[in-house]
């Protein structure tokens, strides 16, 4: 392990290689546009604002600062759709890669989630100050806040899982787009981002531990809005999920994904 | 003296299944739905070994379609082998006209990242950037995105990447047609200087002068077999037959 670690660290160029590709493909998102960074930061304001009004003013929504209860939640799925949806094509998109050169592929994935992770960090940033300084029901900053780092970790792992079993799909059938497209929209209906948590678990029970983002975000909302340690049974399951999920997407890498230089 | 591989290939060989879209209108396809498009084998690679001892530059000729790129593509781990098995000793680098840019990244851009993925870290590309750029001729252009660039202006900087930055097993694809006459020469002289020294190259080319003067083997190959592996002077006797 500390040999690896060390091979990784020392002696090869990959962690500034990784480093390096997730500056780039940071920059081509945000930077050719008119926008730029500030579209990056609007987005989840508008999302907001658009839920908060449906949610809140339309339907009555009980929940207690609704605002940043949305926020947190869309934050995190922002960063999961951008990294499964926003992926599918990237064997094709970044062909150039790996067309010439025997460069191993999931590298490719790594610097563009790590890219992504740069822009929820801002976003993170964002609901920080919106939580401490706007919102009127904020607790402020806990101990508890740290426990995000391995929620994070659980989000990265979950996202990076799923981007390899889709784009890997997308070689043998690029359905596999609208698929998801359709999945995905079940997954962040049938996700807490807009119920409170006892309207969710009543009224869809387990689906906290089947859909692998609601446990995310519950517990997200637990560390940070709550004061409170995450569900510690929620954890390991998603973990234990977002592992076995990774497992997938790296067997269907090895098998499809040796395949991409030719079928794309 | 033990000899030491660079690329040791057993039994490989690769087969292509193109499927063909017959389904030309809406109509044809609504009604065909569950009539799939017909697939086509095409052998490409036939099975084969092959060895290439560390720091030799071997030729690889034959007729268009006879299977050269393919067979480069498998052996430097871009395709991936039907049968058999394949082991590759270093990185390494596939050079033809066009491949291995992203056309949405700048030249700079373009030369730290190829230059990452071809094993140098960035204080070693910061050295040799400015050769990188003197050599492809595109001072003035190197904050350009290359999509703004020619063909030739393009194949020059993957060029000059590829000679400054260099790969333990280089494959080249007809590089010599890239660039105007001056920059051919350029790219001559520094094929005769020292840049394939230690280096393994497999040299892909029609212009049976080059496979001459730089390969003391050479692979003949014909319809996606490989009829010949030896002495330059033979294969090129075989593949002037099968031209004629």
């Amino acid at each position: 392990m500390m040999k690896v670690l060390k091979d990784w660290i020392v002696n090869s160029n990959r962690l500034e290689r990784l480093w390096l590709l997730a500056k780039i493909e940071f920059k081509l998102r945000y930077y050719e546009n008119k926008l730029g960074l500030f579209w990056a930061l609007l987005k989840p304001i508008l999302d907001i604002c658009i839920y908060y009004v449906v949610f809140k003013i339309v339907l009555k929504s009980d929940v207690p600062a609704f605002a940043s209860f949305l926020f947190v939640g869309l934050i995190i799925w922002n960063f999961f759709i951008e990294s499964t949806m926003g992926t599918i094509q990237i064997l094709s998109v970044k062909k150039y890669l790996y067309e010439y050169s025997n460069m191993n592929k999931l590298e490719i994935y790594i610097s563009t989630l790590v890219s992504n992770a740069i822009g929820f960090f801002f976003n993170f940033l964002m609901f920080l100050m919106f939580y401490n300084f706007i919102e009127k029901d904020s607790i402020g900053l806990s101990i508890y806040n740290v426990w995000m780092i391995p929620l994070f970790l659980n989000l990265f792992i979950l996202s990076l899982g799923m981007s390899l079993m889709l784009s890997n799909i997308y070689i043998i059938a690029k359905d596999i787009t609208q698929v998801w497209m359709v999945f995905s929209s079940i997954l962040f209906f049938l996700s807490p981002i807009f119920y409170s948590l006892s309207t969710f678990r009543n009224r869809l029970p387990s689906f906290d531990y089947g859909n692998p983002v609601a446990g995310i975000i519950i517990n997200a909302r637990h560390v940070m809005m709550d004061g409170t340690t995450p569900e510690m049974k929620l954890v390991i399951w998603d973990f234990g999920y977002a592992i076995a999920l990774l497992a997938l997407g790296l067997v269907l890498l090895n098998k499809l994904g040796s395949k991409a230089a030719e079928k794309l | 003296m033990e000899k030491t591989f660079s690329i040791t290939a057993r039994n490989i060989s690769k087969t292509f299944h193109i499927s063909e879209d017959n389904h030309n209108t809406v109509k044809h396809r609504l009604f065909n739905l569950f009539n799939p498009p017909r697939k086509k084998l095409v052998e490409a690679i036939k099975p084969l070994d092959l060895e290439i001892e560390k720091g030799e530059c071997i030729g690889l000729i034959g007729r268009n379609g006879c299977g050269k790129s393919t067979l480069v593509k498998l052996l430097a781990g871009v395709y991936s082998s039907d049968t058999g098995s394949l082991k590759i000793n270093g990185t390494t680098i596939l050079m033809n006209l066009g491949v291995g840019m992203s056309h949405e990244l700048t030249a700079r851009e373009n030369i730290y990242v190829s230059g990452s993925v071809l094993g140098l870290k960035i204080k070693e590309v910061d050295a040799i950037f400015d050769k990188i750029v003197d050599f492809a001729e595109l001072r003035d252009f190197i904050d350009t995105k290359i999509k703004y660039f020619s063909s030739g202006m393009v194949a020059r900087l993957g060029f000059s990447i590829a000679v400054n930055a260099g790969a333990d097993i280089m494959f080249l694809d007809e590089i010599f047609a890239v660039g105007d006459v001056k920059f051919q020469e350029k790219a001559i002289k520094v094929f005769e200087s020292s840049w394939i020294e230690g280096k393994t190259v497999i040299l892909v080319s029609h212009g049976m002068d080059v496979i001459r003067k730089y390969c003391k083997r050479s692979a003949f190959m014909k319809n996606g077999e490989l009829k010949f592996m030896g002495d330059t002077n033979r294969a090129i006797e075989l593949y002037m037959e099968d031209n004629a």
